[in-house]
């Protein structure tokens, strides 16, 4: 199967995940992986357990929450920029209303209404 | 409580008691207030109609959690316009410790370039506050750094001091108000606004204030009180933002660095892109492991007043593991970061420090920079550059003096079309083509661009935006309609903002916040009273704008906002002028 490369940038605390060249506050990997993986089957490939990331953005788009993870089965393409964060990073809504979002988030928030964290 | 009038013509001053009305305002409440009621619309903010008014929040000065915040309020010669600069100190303390309601500066001096201070005291024979005027020329053309051990020394440990550094004294409209933090420094900002020449135009360059001998704060049913205080206190311990070693203890506000920037909503090199490709580098985790390196151990971060127990304010270090500066907030560090170009904390550290001891508003300063380097003064990226160019401003230059007229000023000097600003202020670290909300805010707010105008309290608490889609242009009207009433709330009642983040997602947080005012007061406010409230305190800025020339014509982003496509999501700001107007237009 085809591979595709994605763009991974992990912040704070994640940043153990990201190798031995990574700094202490970010690490910033281009990750093979095969065509069709998920966000899920990336997590799996760095070691990263889901439970331990926050915000997350997939190509600029907000696609999780602390506590709040519709984005396991977004499907990943060639070249896109995957950021995560750990728990203890915030985006207060006024900061954020309005922004981009994946959306399998805007129908979670739809849902489970607007908060800074669902933990 | 006391309503203070010092006329500053002959350094007279009144004591008398606070009216009626003012007993449940606050903080900009009463500021806001007092500034429509009694300062002419038209009159020239340095001149000598124009009103300085300090208010301490409600609730400052009891053990409410996090709430010392200091309310300045005059017409701003950066907006010609209503201003109110916020700021959180010991000194807002000490000025409800002594009683005060408000602080009014009227007049002028007919001495050109004379300054005094006032020193605020209690009077046991009296039962009020006391002013002595004292001569402050000693004091001018100095570093705060040099001038803030001086008054300690003179006047001793405990007192706390408000003030204005040469950004005032120069009559700059990038000129904060200064007051000390826990260790003395000089380095808590009423920075929005030029308030700083509006209260040096008054030939005042310091208020030090000792509550010693002052009576305890009346609270009308204490153990309501206490109830709304522990709840506020144990949603602020719970909330992973704002608990002890949370986000904001840990990464301090700066942790939105790296989070605006994957959002592409970063605002990069004067607003041309909202990516940074250093992003990374001077970001709160950075700040976080670069303090680590330098000091040996891991330090999480400090207090801007007494009673805070959400402590987000850094101290950067040297490569000698001394220190430098604090703090390096989020706009601070984006302002001269990201908007320039630069990727180094030390010299974004640099700058701050300069700020500080000049008296500059970081991110007034960090846009007009910004705006000079597009001007090709210096270009994008250039530390080294950057910082002299604060110290232009610092020392009076021809050039220092324009680029201290702020952003919009430097952009008329140099013919820069891309300017960010709204009502004259200049837009703070969110991209309003990236996130449309705050654009609203941005453009709508009583402030001029202001990303303090629009803080959320939960709108399914304040049952605002239910029915209202939040991603179309009304629903984001709407919402930034309520959030900019109840952030006039909290500004009044003297919580720090970030209370937000917990109230928002605990309720008993957001009861505590209500039972403490009905504690302290004997009202019997209810968690629906919140955005009424706020609101009167918006009309109130609003007509008085209104009546300054500042209508729903200015309420825009500026024009290249509306045109250029920002990288990486290449949006436009296409929020309809009519959501805009209906944000005011439905208040």
């Amino acid at each position: 199967m085809a591979e595709i490369t994605v763009d991974v940038w992990l912040y704070g605390a994640l940043a153990r995940y990201g190798g031995p060249d990574a700094s202490k506050s970010f690490a910033n990997l281009a990750v093979s992986v095969p065509e069709g993986t998920t966000l899920r089957g990336l997590l799996e490939q760095i070691s990263l357990p889901t439970s331990e990331r926050g915000i997350t953005f997939i190509d600029g788009q907000l696609s999780a929450m602390p506590g709040l993870q519709p984005d396991l089965d977004h499907t990943l393409q060639d070249g896109m920029r995957i950021g995560m964060f750990d728990r203890k990073s915030m985006w207060p809504f006024q900061y954020r209303h309005g922004a981009s979002m994946v959306p399998e988030l805007a129908q979670a928030l739809d849902e489970r209404g607007l908060h800074h964290t669902y933990e | 409580m006391w309503l203070i009038r010092i006329n500053m013509a002959d350094r007279s001053y009144t004591v008398e008691k606070a009216p009626a009305a003012f007993e449940t305002l606050g903080g900009r409440g009463v500021t806001s207030t007092i500034v429509h009621d009694e300062v002419p619309p038209l009159s020239h903010p340095l001149g000598p109609s124009n009103k300085l008014v300090f208010s301490p929040g409600l609730l400052t000065g009891t053990a409410a959690p996090s709430s010392a915040r200091i309310s300045a309020g005059a017409k701003s010669p950066l907006t010609g316009g209503i201003k109110e600069s916020n700021a959180g100190t010991a000194w807002a303390q000490h000025l409800a410790n002594l009683g005060i309601k408000a602080l009014v500066v009227e007049g002028q001096p007919e001495e050109k370039g004379a300054y005094w201070m006032a020193h605020l005291t209690w009077d046991d024979q009296e039962e009020r506050p006391s002013i002595e005027f004292l001569p402050a020329d000693d004091y001018l053309g100095q570093s705060l750094f040099d001038v803030f051990p001086k008054l300690y020394e003179r006047f001793g440990e405990r007192v706390t001091i408000a003030g204005v550094g040469v950004s005032g004294e120069y009559g700059y409209a990038n000129s904060g108000i200064v007051y000390n933090d826990n260790n003395q420094r000089p380095n808590r900002y009423s920075g929005r606004g030029g308030m700083g020449a509006v209260m040096a135009s008054k030939g005042l360059k310091f208020i030090v204030a000792d509550p010693s001998g002052a009576p305890r704060r009346e609270v009308a049913d204490r153990e309501l009180f206490n109830q709304g205080r522990r709840k506020m206190r144990e949603a602020l311990q719970e909330h992973a933002i704002t608990q002890p070693k949370g986000g904001l203890n840990m990464y301090g506000t700066a942790v939105l660095i790296n989070i605006l920037n994957e959002a592409g909503g970063l605002p990069t090199r004067n607003f041309s892109s909202g990516r940074f490709e250093g992003a990374a580098k001077i970001a709160g985790e950075a700040i976080f492991e670069g303090i680590k390196d330098r000091a040996g151990e891991e330090v999480f971060n400090h207090g801007c007043s007494p009673g805070c127990i959400i402590q987000c304010s850094n101290t950067w270090l040297r490569p000698d593991g001394t220190e430098h500066v604090s703090c390096i907030e989020y706009e601070s560090d984006w302002a001269l970061g990201a908007n320039c170009g630069i990727d180094s904390l030390d010299d974004i550290a640099e700058m701050v420090r300069l700020c500080n001891a000049y008296g500059f508003d970081t991110i007034e300063t960090g846009t007009t920079i910004g705006v000079a380097m597009e001007a090709g003064v210096i270009p994008f990226g250039d530390g080294q550059g950057a910082i002299n160019l604060v110290e232009e401003m610092g020392k009076g230059t021809p050039l220092g003096r324009i680029l201290g007229g702020g952003t919009e000023f430097t952009g008329r000097a140099y013919g820069v079309t891309r300017v960010p600003t709204v009502k004259g202020q200049s837009m703070p670290a969110y991209e309003p083509r990236a996130v449309k909300g705050i654009g609203i805010t941005y453009a709508t707010s009583t402030m001029g661009a202001d990303h303090t105008a629009g803080y959320t309290i939960g709108p399914e608490i304040l049952a605002v935006g239910g029915d209202e889609d939040p991603l179309d242009p009304e629903g984001k009207a709407a919402l930034s309609r309520a959030f900019q009433a109840t952030t006039a709330f909290i500004d009044s009642i003297g919580h720090c903002l970030f209370i937000a983040f917990a109230i928002l997602d605990i309720e008993s947080g957001y009861e505590g916040m209500v039972e403490e005012c009905n504690g302290l007061l004997g009202t019997d406010w209810t968690t629906d009273d919140v955005v009424p409230m706020g609101t009167e305190v918006l009309k109130k800025e609003r007509a008085f704008n209104e009546a300054a020339g500042i209508g729903p014509a200015q309420d825009r982003v500026p024009e290249f906002m509306t045109r250029e496509p920002l990288p990486p999501h290449n949006q436009v700001f296409d929020v309809p002028d009519e959501a805009l107007d209906s944000v005011y237009g439905e208040l």
